[in-house]
């Protein structure tokens, strides 16, 4: 959970970015260091194994000044998508305000992205957490390789396995362009913000 | 679709797929399109493209075992470590936080750092009961039982650790060992029972408590146990929280109320003990919000 300094007006909250392995969780946080630079703190951290896998996380954090009245600021963070670093997902997801689900479109992923979001609800709920309430955000992430002849999954497809009974937001994306990103950033941090105000009311 | 674009769309394919690094999908592509070449006639015979195929296939099979052989512990930097050990310890209880980030630093692959923390914190830290477990845990799922118990050894001989805290973590390795079918000998600590033992010479009793069953003397529920699950432990005081809509619950409990038959669970031991109603406050935000949070401040022995 969040942590509220009523009296300096601050509140800090975490958002992690969770998918299949190479999915483009990274690619997403590489854009937002270097598309926002004037709301970043310090240097986007990594982790990387062979391949430029993300080994332990990817950490970024960020500053958004005044909102209502209270300085935010967040932490993002990746985690390892690889399914055998499964505690090391469990303990990046520990106290987190709010989650990006990146499904990957590639029609190779489909099975991938499932038992992701299920790995993802899984380690949740040991945390007592429900992901049909958490703030969740979906991005089909690599929409811009169907362009290129490699086979994709139609956005209809993808909703109806990932998100048919979540009906989380979710956003089309091209990470490694740029797109989709800071829209799917924003709606994650619009309704992270608007939960915690209403289980942390520090905007009042 | 002719041949030429099959080959084509295949290796664009396989081509992509191991440039973003998936490997298996990449593999998959190619055996793909080698069972087609192989197959086709007009193909089948072309044997500078079959052994262009099997030449990538080979080096898509090299990627593979590179990184299923690439470490898990990479070497990384002291202020990325300093990084980990605060941004995964989250207990508001500054001992048990330095114990979560040296846990974390060990989980993350710093395991000699993570090592060293917990020792440090064995040796000077305020709770070296709580900081020992955590270094036994850290070498039974990090490194070896064999770690674990040289590292219990080491602690017997040099008396770091008293009487009492040695019997309950002979105890805890004892359990491990038993629930696992591992053989181990483990030094003897001394003649008294494992309860006298563990609650010996500790100010604080420092069990890690997961359940309190509490007995009430009247009310709705006299002569009836309800057991609560412990949500904060320091030391000898401990927290549960009652939800709202057991209201006739939270009424039995007052500041300064005896407890006089109170079950404790801990990991490795159930035990009875005592004490007293120390705080009682609601809670007034995050996901307990209206609930009742009951703090209990056990009684040594």
């Amino acid at each position: 959970m969040a942590i509220f300094n009523a009296k300096d007006r601050v509140i800090e909250c975490r958002l992690v970015f969770y998918g299949p392995g190479r999915c483009g969780k990274t690619t997403n946080l590489e854009h937002i260091f270097k598309a926002g630079k004037k709301y970043t703190q310090s240097d986007m951290v990594s982790i990387n194994t062979k391949g430029d896998r993300t080994l332990f996380f990817d950490f970024l954090p960020m500053g958004l000044g005044k909102v209502k009245g209270c300085d935010v600021k967040l932490q993002l963070y990746t985690v390892p998508g690889q399914a055998k670093y499964s505690s090391t997902r469990k303990l990046v997801l520990k106290s987190v305000d709010g989650v990006v689900f990146v499904a990957d479109s590639l029609e190779v992923r489909r099975q991938a992205n499932i038992l992701s979001l299920k790995d993802l609800q899984q380690n949740l709920a040991e945390q007592n957490m429900n992901i049909f309430k958490i703030p969740l955000v979906i991005q089909y992430n690599k929409r811009d390789l169907g362009d290129d002849g490699i086979p994709i999954l139609p956005l209809e497809v993808l909703e109806k396995d990932l998100n048919s009974k979540l009906k989380a937001p979710s956003f089309s994306a091209s990470a490694v362009n740029g797109k989709g990103v800071a829209e799917t950033l924003k709606k994650s941090i619009q309704i992270t913000l608007s939960y915690l105000n209403r289980e942390l009311k520090w905007t009042q | 679709m002719s041949m030429k674009e099959r080959i084509q769309g295949l290796v664009k394919e396989a081509e992509t797929y191991r440039s973003m690094s998936l490997l298996k999908q990449s593999k998959g592509k190619y055996m793909e399109l080698l069972a087609l070449v192989e197959k086709d006639p007009s193909t089948s015979k072309q044997k500078k493209l079959i052994d262009d195929i099997k030449s990538r296939i080979r080096a898509v099979d090299n990627e593979i075992t590179e990184i299923d052989q690439a470490t898990e512990s990479p070497e990384i930097s002291e202020d990325v470590q300093d990084l980990i050990r605060n941004l995964f310890s989250f207990s508001p209880n500054q001992a048990t936080a330095a114990i979560e980030g040296a846990v974390a630093l060990a989980k993350f692959g710093q395991y000699e750092k993570g090592v060293k923390e917990l020792e440090r914190l064995v040796k000077d830290g305020p709770t070296p009961l709580q900081a020992a477990i955590n270094l036994l845990r850290c070498h039974l799922s990090l490194a070896s039982p064999d770690v674990a118990v040289e590292q219990y050894k080491q602690w017997a001989v040099r008396e770091e650790l008293g009487k009492g805290d040695l019997k309950y973590l002979r105890t805890f390795l004892e359990n491990y060992f038993k629930k696992r079918g591992i053989e181990a000998e483990l030094p003897e600590t001394g003649e008294e029972s494992a309860e006298k033992a563990d609650m010996e010479g500790k100010s604080d009793d420092i069990l890690d408590l997961s359940s309190l069953g509490i007995q009430f003397e009247d009310g709705p529920y006299k002569g009836k146990t309800v057991e609560f699950d412990v949500s904060f432990q320091s030391g000898n005081k401990v927290s549960i929280i009652i939800p709202s809509n057991k209201k006739a619950l939270v009424d039995l409990f007052k500041q300064g109320q005896r407890l006089s038959n109170i079950q404790c669970t801990s990991s490795i031991a159930i035990f009875n003990g005592s004490g007293a109603v120390s705080g009682k406050t609601k809670v007034t935000t995050g996901p307990k919000h209206g609930s009742y949070n009951i703090d209990i401040t056990l009684d040594g022995r």
